[in-house]
């Protein structure tokens, strides 16, 4: 399971996400009011998947597990 | 004008309208997402595409209602009246400047005053720091053009220079540019765009964002790819093209020179970009404090100064040109919105980088590089009307060829019949038949347009209407594909507005009395087309007050419309129809009875002129319908052709109900006039030699006498004719030259054999 919901309602992307789970993502999403998402434990995620996640406006809390994603779409704050 | 701006004057007006309709059920039923978005779309696409013709005005304008509403999208602002009373007075302006420029290939001289005047009207709204969004730069107003570099590079370049500079050596690099759209179908493709881009070696700066602005998640296809990836690599180009050689049309890979990007390399103190951003920001604020009359010049002079040192020292020379000379400008304007727009540029361009997830959410709509690859094709030919009418002339005139030829082959008949030849003149004839029926058929089609063309301006009038009358009125509309003769349509809208107009007015009553009447406060107003057969019909409905026959027919008494013993004849029904008549009633006593009466008769008259009927509903207290019952197209007329004191006259189809023999002894005579019974209603007979005073044949007073049953303007008449010719599918032309002021006639065809018939007007000639 590459897309699941913690215990505490967050949803989490764990190992590599591919295009389906962008629709386990969405359908998460749209199940929880105020929705957060965790991306420390992915380590690739597939254009679809950043795309529900951009277009959900949510910014993923920690560390993205993915590096290039991390260095080109979300940089660390200094 | 050229190909491109004739695209930008059909497209606006129906931005236009667009805009209009979303903007009013924003009012109506709320801020969904959607419908925000629908309403921002609109704008911004207008807005692009006055950038595209340059109409600087036009951008500008519609710039600052952008701001207004990106501010209720993301939920600073509110829906009100006001902003939408703006919003549509905004709207109104673009709709004027696009008959001006149809008609001048230009703006009027004041317009740009104009638009700034409404650009201040609609930053009036925005709370105070609405306005410290990021902006767009207009199309067309990044410095473009250096170094022949397409326009989405210099703003890739300009967006990105915070990042560019970050990730540069000393020595700034032969870069290169890529801009990958891929289609939406991609990810059934199995491809993973972001996978492309990971493979660009020495990446410098990426982007992402949408396309199209995103949709609310919950009506998001995940599977239907809207990116757009954009990305400045130092890597090698021929290695770069080779990673996108599967998707050629889906990307742009631009070299850039080493010149485009030394001011980047040079700028060496990123820290300094946030304070620069300050103080133009600062001088924005200053700009935008109103009614500063005294101390203009000074303000305009230490803003431009203040701004440009400020440029200059972030190494941004051509901003700083740029805001110098539109510091000029302001002054000689005595307005500082040449100013304010330029400083509102420079700080896009400034906007470094901004990481799409982190800095706003990601949700960023505003494609800063759209341009015209995104456009959607739109796989409609548009044909000029006079184009078309022409087209329909000629297929007229073919039916007429036709008719000719069908007479001559009935000769060759009837002189050489039963031969080779005459069968096979028979036998061509009908092939040309069907090609003529079929083609006339086709071209008839090219005029129909769907009514959603005419309802369209209703939910403004309504909402205007509403307004100036302090009612609550919603509208609710069905049948909008339903399809139309132009020229139908066209001949409706007034009438239409009329009815429309007058339930509004007259129908539907206030607030109050609603309540006390136990309905809900809000009334509904319903427009509904339907196809029935041939005809079209359409219904004007309101849940009003309706019209009380009790009161039509004092009135009807009173102005003498009928003689009294016929007016206590009629059913309420048909009471209440007499407010079609001509000097039922006049404006100042309408309101007085309830409701409808202005000019109804002139209601009448136009839907009768374009072949129609109309007909009138009403329950007290419950509302009233008013129906429309019209031919689909008003180019071919079915016309029946009779023989009458030895002359050929048509008859339209649409006046006859039906023919009939009837035996003398059915016939009874009332003081000197014939008439006859026909489905419980007494029709009277006349004959039609009589009425065109035409000889009269001696007739055998024990013969079947030929009747045709016509029905016009609620009237009902037996022609008693001698003989039906026949009947023919011709197109109707208006009485011209002499007969232009003929009486009596509704136009003339052309019979097979080349003799003009006369198309007799039904209802004027019906005593």
């Amino acid at each position: 399971m590459t897309v699941r919901h913690s215990e505490t309602g967050v949803v989490i992307l764990e190992d590599a996400c591919a295009v389906e789970d962008a629709e386990s993502l969405l359908r998460l999403l749209l199940a929880t009011p105020t929705p957060a998402i965790d991306w420390t434990s992915c380590s690739h995620l597939h254009t679809a998947v950043v795309q529900v996640i951009l277009a959900s406006g949510i910014a993923p809390t920690g560390r993205c597990g993915d590096a290039w994603v991390r260095q080109w779409l979300a940089p660390e704050p200094p | 004008m050229s190909a491109l701006q004739e695209q930008f004057v059909t497209e606006a007006r129906e931005l236009v309208r667009q805009a209009t309709d979303d903007l009013i059920a924003l009012e109506r039923n709320g801020a969904s997402s959607e419908r925000i978005d629908g309403v921002f779309r609109a704008f911004h696409t207008l807005k692009g595409s006055a950038g595209m013709v340059e109409l600087p005005a036009m951008s500008l304008m519609l710039h600052a209602a952008e701001d207004l509403l990106a501010g209720i999208r993301h939920g600073t602002l509110g829906v009100n009246a006001e902003i939408v009373d703006t919003a549509l007075a905004c709207l109104d302006q673009v709709s004027r400047w696009v008959d001006d420029f149809e008609d001048a290939g230009a703006l009027p001289a004041q317009a740009g005053a104009d638009g700034r005047a409404m650009a201040e009207r609609l930053r009036s709204l925005l709370p105070g720091r609405a306005v410290q969004q990021p902006r767009l730069p207009a199309p067309g107003s990044t410095p473009g053009g250096i170094l022949g570099l397409p326009e989405w590079v210099l703003r890739l370049i300009a967006t990105e220079r915070g990042a560019l500079a970050s990730s540069m050596q000393e020595r700034p690099p032969v870069a290169t540019a890529i801009c990958y759209e891929p289609i939406a179908g991609c990810f059934y493709n199995g491809d993973d765009p972001l996978q492309l881009m990971r493979q660009i070696p020495g990446l410098l700066t990426f982007r992402v964002e949408p396309r199209e602005p995103f949709l609310p998640l919950a009506e998001i296809d995940p599977y239907a790819c809207n990116l757009r990836l954009q990305a400045i690599s130092a890597g090698d180009f021929e290695e770069i093209a080779r990673i996108f050689r599967l998707v050629p049309d889906q990307v742009q890979i631009i070299r850039i020179p080493r010149e485009a990007l030394a001011d980047v390399a040079e700028r060496g103190k990123p820290g300094d970009q946030p304070l620069i951003e300050t103080i133009l920001e600062a001088q924005c604020e200053l700009l935008r404090v109103p009614d500063r009359t005294e101390d203009f010049a000074g303000c305009i002079g230490a803003a431009t100064r203040v701004a440009e040192n400020a440029l200059h020292y972030g190494r941004q020379p051509h901003l700083a040109d740029a805001v110098g000379r539109a510091g000029g400008m302001a002054l000689a304007q005595r307005h500082a919105g040449a100013l304010l727009s330029a400083l509102e540029q420079a700080l896009v361009a400034l906007a470094g980088r901004r990481s799409p997830l982190a800095a706003d959410g990601g949700a960023r709509p505003d494609a800063t590089t759209a341009g015209p690859s995104e456009r959607t094709v739109d796989r409609v030919l548009r044909v000029s009307e006079a184009k078309i009418e022409n087209l329909v002339n000629l297929a007229g005139e073919f039916i007429v060829a036709r008719n000719a030829l069908a007479y001559s082959a009935g000769q060759v008949g009837q002189a050489i019949g039963g031969s080779e030849v005459a069968s096979s003149v028979q036998r061509d004839l009908d092939a040309i038949d069907r090609l003529v029926t079929e083609l006339h058929g086709t071209v008839l089609q090219l005029r129909m347009v769907p009514m959603a063309q005419l309802f369209g301006s209703f939910p403004r009038l309504i909402r205007d209407l509403a307004r100036q009358l302090n009612k609550n009125v919603a509208l609710v509309t069905r049948g909008e594909t339903t399809e139309v003769d132009k020229t139908i349509m066209d001949r409706l809208f007034e009438p239409m507005v009329h009815l429309v107009r007058n339930a509004l007015d007259h129908g539907v009553e206030d607030a109050l009395q609603r309540r006390a009447a136990g309905k809900s406060e809000a009334a509904t107003i319903s427009i509904v087309a339907s196809r029935i057969g041939d005809r079209l019909l359409l219904e004007i409905t309101d849940d009003g007050r309706g019209i009380d026959p009790r009161v039509v027919r004092n009135k009807a008494l009173e102005r003498r419309l009928l003689p009294p013993i016929e007016l206590a004849a009629l059913t309420d029904q048909a009471v209440v129809n007499l407010v079609f008549s001509a000097g039922f009633s006049t404006a100042s006593e309408v309101t007085d009875i309830s409701g409808r009466g202005i000019g109804m008769d002139v209601v009448r008259a136009a839907i009768e002129q374009v072949g129609g009927r109309v007909s009138l509903e009403t329950n007290v207290g419950v509302g009233t319908t008013v129906r429309l019952d019209l031919p689909m197209t008003i180019a071919m007329s079915r016309i029946m052709v009779v023989e009458a004191g030895g002359q050929m006259f048509g008859i339209a189809m649409d006046a006859v109900s039906e023919t009939l023999r009837i035996t003398p002894d059915r016939v009874s005579t009332i003081k000197s006039n014939d008439g006859f019974v026909l489905h419980d209603r007494v029709v009277p007979i006349i004959s039609l030699a009589e009425l065109m005073n035409l000889p009269q044949q001696k007739r055998d007073a024990a013969a079947a006498r030929l009747l045709v049953v016509v029905e016009a303007a609620e009237r009902i008449a037996a022609f008693e004719i001698d003989a039906i010719r026949d009947r023919l599918d011709g197109v109707l032309k208006p009485m011209q030259g002499l007969l232009a002021g003929a009486r009596g006639y509704a136009g003339t065809t052309l019979l097979g054999n080349g003799q003009v018939l006369l198309v007799l007007d039904v209802k004027e000639i019906l005593p």
